[in-house]
């Protein structure tokens, strides 16, 4: 697969396109299509074509340009971009417009990145289907009666509907590469450090991570190594010290062991657990070796990663009272009032039961049990990791236990809806990186994923693992939705 | 199980507000994930420490002042102000 | 009273006086237009992370060596959830099971040591400023460092924790680390309090009183609340574990609670913070920067110097002036001489407590210091010596340019005779006053000596000429 930045930028060098005839392009095919996949909920046209405007120009001047300059791309609404109203999809933070860029955002300014818009989300990324979010769920590009996934369901919808060439998501428990496998693409999700959170809206601070969803696993380095930078701002972020990750991209994987954990494939649907043997048989011929191990731990990462995750969720969502920003109920007879009111009619139901939840997990007579315990088996689970990279390179697994939810399925039992997770949480328990990555279809021709799992900071060895596969496997498994931007 | 009473007093710490006709489905579905997180306790607490995600110590900030925002960009986003002030009125 | 015992613990709240906020790079100056010091991290803005000043650190932990402090390998900040409008975060970063500080001391001046469980790190809140039943927030105090200091149940009397809060504020202004001014806030004080029958040990049940913000509040809100405690006991009543704030006008302490602050703060680990490892070479380096203790610099200044105690406590009761003194001694023969000059002529031109914090003189300690060793060099008297400080803090110059080569010598004697003679010739009156048995008289012939010598003279001899002179 061809990756469609280098392609863009290409065409952009030797002049074939500028980039306001990019641009246009994507904004007309949004004005036509959007409407079909509610993928952007707040486009930036005029923005958009301001900035490569000012590509053209550094172009016809002759200023060496980064590979990202003028390429036209879309952030999830949960990255604050100074301006521009970022919403999280959530009522509370209707027409709230941020003083200050996400550090991903600046990174990618300076690169000249064109922003089309921001994309739908599950409501603060809590969800898997896009369907909490305040403005409707983003639908799947391959079939508009299923979801994109979640919760960064609007940029895979965007970028599989071809309305953005790549876009920025959040990951705290699957939420890049969920809907990227949902929607024929590759998502990553990296390393827990690598890159800065600063000025993502927080849903649990200690899993949450900013990566890349696109067409191509090349695009998915390309974008990495941009934005994978220390930033002062971000104490829990200190880059990719490493080399660039699309660096090795072509390196032969003769000899990488890649491990397969049973607990991974419990329950997963038969279609989606053929798809992984076959490319398992693809890794073969390639010369890779495959070793089976249990980690029996992993049975627990469900409930400690809500356990968790919902714990942090209640304290950073405390701050939403309406006095500083956001929403805040018209009707109110004092203070106190104001507040439980304004938390009450402006977070959605999902928001409030993990709000609820964490609460409990941390209140007292609850703290040992839940939150506690939770935090133990956290670092079991770290430790399963460490043992299991041991014995092998990546770890191989599915990405989603099925393909793409139809409409509102997700909507009927809560618990239910979490266990679909069960495959993507382990990594953000463990801070590890993982690539979601096309390999297949089901019978209905919706895109099945798969993932591949390294230890601390090896993105460049999933990313070159997962390049490998996608030479061979080819155009076979990669779909391209009838839609959007016709490259 | 868990009683209205225990979602009262959560949603209490949590400031939000449960009206009387959300309270009984909203036990009924927190009893559900609570039961759901319950499964953690089967699980042999091997005591394996957990310290931060990435081990990181000591990264600190030297103590210079940059300026602080202008006030018009501090005070931006809130729904209401008064003489620099955010602002909560008496009743609305 | 007399029957029963007062238990009392102090938690103190000091804002350490680091340029910057604790978590951001706004400034941490007093006062300022509301919400003018403000950024995106200090209110709280959606997706702004923390970062820790690395100065709140370092003075955390020479307040802990400051007071005997055991100083911890490793700790880190939690979060302390509760939701109300002065905390932006609904979240206030502090410590909670690791505080960088643990198991100090300060002792008191009856030999009694107050022990000091622990100093953490923490974050200020917001102002709320409350009008006609609105509420206006200002955020220029949120993230304002503070360390709290938390005492054991050891003090026994009012005046007990009136010297250990006296001497902790002496201790951080001398550390450098806090002015402790009680009523810019920047010293604050919880007083936990119980009662017991003399002679039991068992504690009783305790309150809370909230937030003290001056010495004679603290005292007259224990005072009131140990008889309320006593009359409680008394009457077979229970003392109810709460929290009390004291109301000024009516000079009694009130119960705060309300039903809605059922606090459950669901402390835990702040993800967004990395662990903090202190280092045995940390420890020493601070431990260098750190001053003389107050109290060993007063028993020094009365041993080594013979300078009288209550002038020793005026001289180490801010660093500026122990600092200022000890540059002006160097050298010098008598130091009690430049206390003498301090304390005297220096001190009364200053007026009130902060003019003497900030210790702004006309007068350099090098200046000083030169002044002093004229005299020890025996160049002027002490006169001379006090008339040229006057002038030197009027013009702030230096001795030399005051004082002239030729006054530097002295009066030897048989001018001093001829000046005396002179004055006793132009002043007959006087002298026949004088004769008449009207001793003052001999000051204005005195004076005429000074005058025509320019103060050079020694007044003491000059006397005992002018009275041999007339008298012959």
């Amino acid at each position: 697969m061809e990756s469609q930045i280098k392609k863009l930028s290409g065409l952009m060098q030797s002049r074939q396109i500028s980039c306001q005839e990019l641009t246009q392009n994507y904004l007309d095919a949004m004005e036509r299509d959007n409407k079909k996949i509610n993928a952007y909920v707040n486009p930036t046209a005029e923005l958009a074509m301001e900035a490569a405007k000012a590509v053209d120009k550094k172009i016809a001047s002759g200023e060496e340009l980064s590979p990202l300059a003028g390429i036209p791309m879309t952030l999830k609404d949960n990255i604050s971009t100074k301006g521009i109203e970022t919403t999280c999809c959530s009522n509370i933070l209707k027409g709230y417009y941020p003083i200050y860029n996400a550090t991903v955002w600046e990174i990618l300014q300076q690169q000249n990145a064109v922003l089309l818009g921001k994309t739908n989300m599950d409501e603060f990324a809590m969800g898997s289907s896009c369907e909490t979010s305040c403005f409707g769920g983003a639908l799947n590009p391959h079939d508009l009666s299923h979801v994109a996934g979640g919760s960064s369901g609007g940029v895979a919808s965007a970028v599989g509907g071809n309305l953005a060439v790549y876009g920025l998501g959040s990951d705290t428990g699957g939420s890049i590469r969920q809907p990227a496998s949902f929607c024929g693409l590759v998502g990553l999700k990296p390393t827990y450090g690598a890159v800065s959170r600063y000025g993502l809206i927080a849903y649990a601070s200690s899993f949450d991570q900013i990566g890349p969803i696109t067409a191509t696993v090349e695009d998915a380095a390309l974008v990495y190594d941009a934005i994978s930078r220390y930033d002062e701002k971000d104490s829990t972020c200190r880059g990719n010290t490493g080399k660039p990750a699309s660096e090795s991209l072509n390196n032969s994987i003769k000899g990488k062991k890649i491990g397969i954990a049973k607990e991974y494939f419990d329950g997963i649907r038969d279609d989606v657990n053929d798809a992984i043997q076959n490319a398992i048989k693809v890794y073969e011929s390639l010369g890779a070796q495959i070793v089976y191990f249990d980690m029996p731990s992993l049975k627990y990462s469900l409930p400690v990663y809500y356990i968790l995750a919902c714990a942090e969720a209640s304290s950073n969502l405390g701050r939403y009272d309406g006095i500083r920003y956001g929403y805040r109920t018209p009707h109110y007879s004092d203070r106190n009032e104001m507040i439980c009111k304004t938390r009450s009619e402006g977070f959605g139901k999902e928001v409030k039961r993990r709000i609820l939840l964490g609460t409990y997990v941390l209140s007292a007579g609850y703290y040992d049990a839940y939150y506690k315990k939770a935090q133990n088996l956290r670092g079991t689970l770290v430790k399963a990791f460490q043992d299991a990279f041991q014995k092998c390179d990546v770890i191989l697994a599915p990405t989603v236990p099925m393909t793409a939810f139809p409409l509102n399925f997700t909507a009927q039992d809560a618990v239910e809806t979490y266990q679909t997770d069960i495959c993507t949480v382990p990594v953000n328990i463990a801070g590890l990186p993982a690539v979601s990555i096309p390999c297949g279809f089901d019978g209905t021709g919706l895109p099945i994923g798969m993932q591949l799992i390294g230890n601390s900071f090896s993105e460049p060895t999933i990313l070159n693992m997962a390049h490998q596969y996608e030479s061979a496997a080819g155009n076979s498994v990669f779909p391209r939705a009838d839609m959007g931007v016709k490259l | 199980m868990i009683t209205h009473e225990e979602i009262l007093n959560i949603a209490n710490l949590a400031k939000l507000s449960v009206s009387d006709e959300e309270l009984d489905e909203l036990t009924k579905d927190m009893s559900e994930i609570i039961g759901f997180a319950d499964t953690i306790n089967a699980a042999s607490a091997d005591a394996s420490d957990f310290d931060n995600i990435n081990n990181l110590s000591n990264v600190f900030r030297e103590d210079t002042v940059v300026p602080s925002y202008d006030r018009e960009e501090i005070l931006k986003n809130a729904e209401s102000q008064n003489d620099g002030y955010f602002l909560v009125r008496k009743r609305v | 009273m007399s029957n029963y015992e007062l238990v009392c613990g102090l938690e103190t709240h000091i804002e350490l006086s680091t340029k910057t906020k604790i978590f951001c790079s706004c400034t941490t100056e007093f006062g300022g237009d509301p919400n003018t010091h403000c950024c995106p991290v200090c209110i709280g803005l959606p997706g702004t992370l923390p970062k820790l000043n690395k100065k709140v650190v370092e003075y955390a932990i020479m307040a802990g060596l400051a007071t005997n402090c055991e100083i911890s390998p490793i700790s880190k900040m939690d979060r302390k959830n509760y939701v109300y409008p002065d905390l932006p975060k609904a979240y206030q970063i502090s410590q909670y099971d690791m505080p960088l500080c643990k198991n100090g001391y300060v002792e008191l001046s009856n030999g009694r040591k107050v022990r000091i469980l622990r100093i953490h790190i923490e974050e200020d809140a917001g102002k709320l400023v409350h009008q006609r039943g609105s509420t206006y927030v200002d955020y220029n105090r949120g993230g304002v460092p503070l360390i709290e200091i938390v005492t054991e149940p050891d003090i026994r009397s009012i005046d007990e924790a009136r010297e250990y809060l006296e001497k902790l504020q002496l201790i951080m202004r001398f550390i450098g680390i806090s002015d402790c001014k009680m009523q810019e806030g920047s010293l604050r004080c919880d007083v936990n309090i119980s009662v017991r029958p003399q002679g039991t040990e068992a504690f009783g049940t305790r309150t809370e009183i909230k937030n003290m913000n001056s010495f004679t509040h603290m005292a007259k809100a224990m005072e009131y609340e140990v008889n309320r405690q006593i009359d409680l006991v008394q009457s077979g009543e229970k003392v109810v574990q709460e929290t009390r704030r004291y109301n000024e006008e009516d000079d009694c302490t009130e119960s705060m609670r309300g039903k809605e602050d059922a606090h459950d703060y669901r402390y835990f680990r702040e993800p967004d913070l990395v662990t903090i490892q202190v280092s045995d070479e940390m420890v020493a380096r601070l431990r260098e920067k750190l001053p003389e203790p107050p109290h060993q610099k007063q028993e020094r200044y009365m041993a080594e110097y013979g300078i009288p105690e209550a002038d020793a406590q005026q001289l180490i009761k801010y660093r500026s002036i122990s600092e200022y003194f000890e540059t002006a001694i160097d050298g010098v023969q008598n130091p009690k001489v430049v206390a003498n000059c301090m304390i005297g002529q220096i001190f009364s031109r200053l007026e009130g407590d902060s003019a003497k914090e900030s210790f702004q003189v006309n007068v350099t300690p090098e200046n000083l210091n030169a002044l002093v060793k004229l005299l020890d060099e025996g160049k002027i008297k002490m006169n001379l010596l006090k008339a040229t400080l006057e002038k030197m803090l009027d013009t702030g110059k230096a001795p030399k340019e005051l004082i002239s080569e030729a006054d530097m010598g002295g009066v030897d004697t048989d001018a001093l005779k001829a000046a005396c003679e002179q004055a006793i010739a132009s002043n007959p009156n006087a002298v026949s006053d004088y004769l008449s048995g009207k001793e003052k008289a001999l000051k204005a012939i005195l004076g005429a000596v000074m005058k025509a010598t320019r103060g050079r003279a020694d007044a003491v001899e000059a006397e005992k000429l002018l009275i041999t002179l007339i008298q012959k």
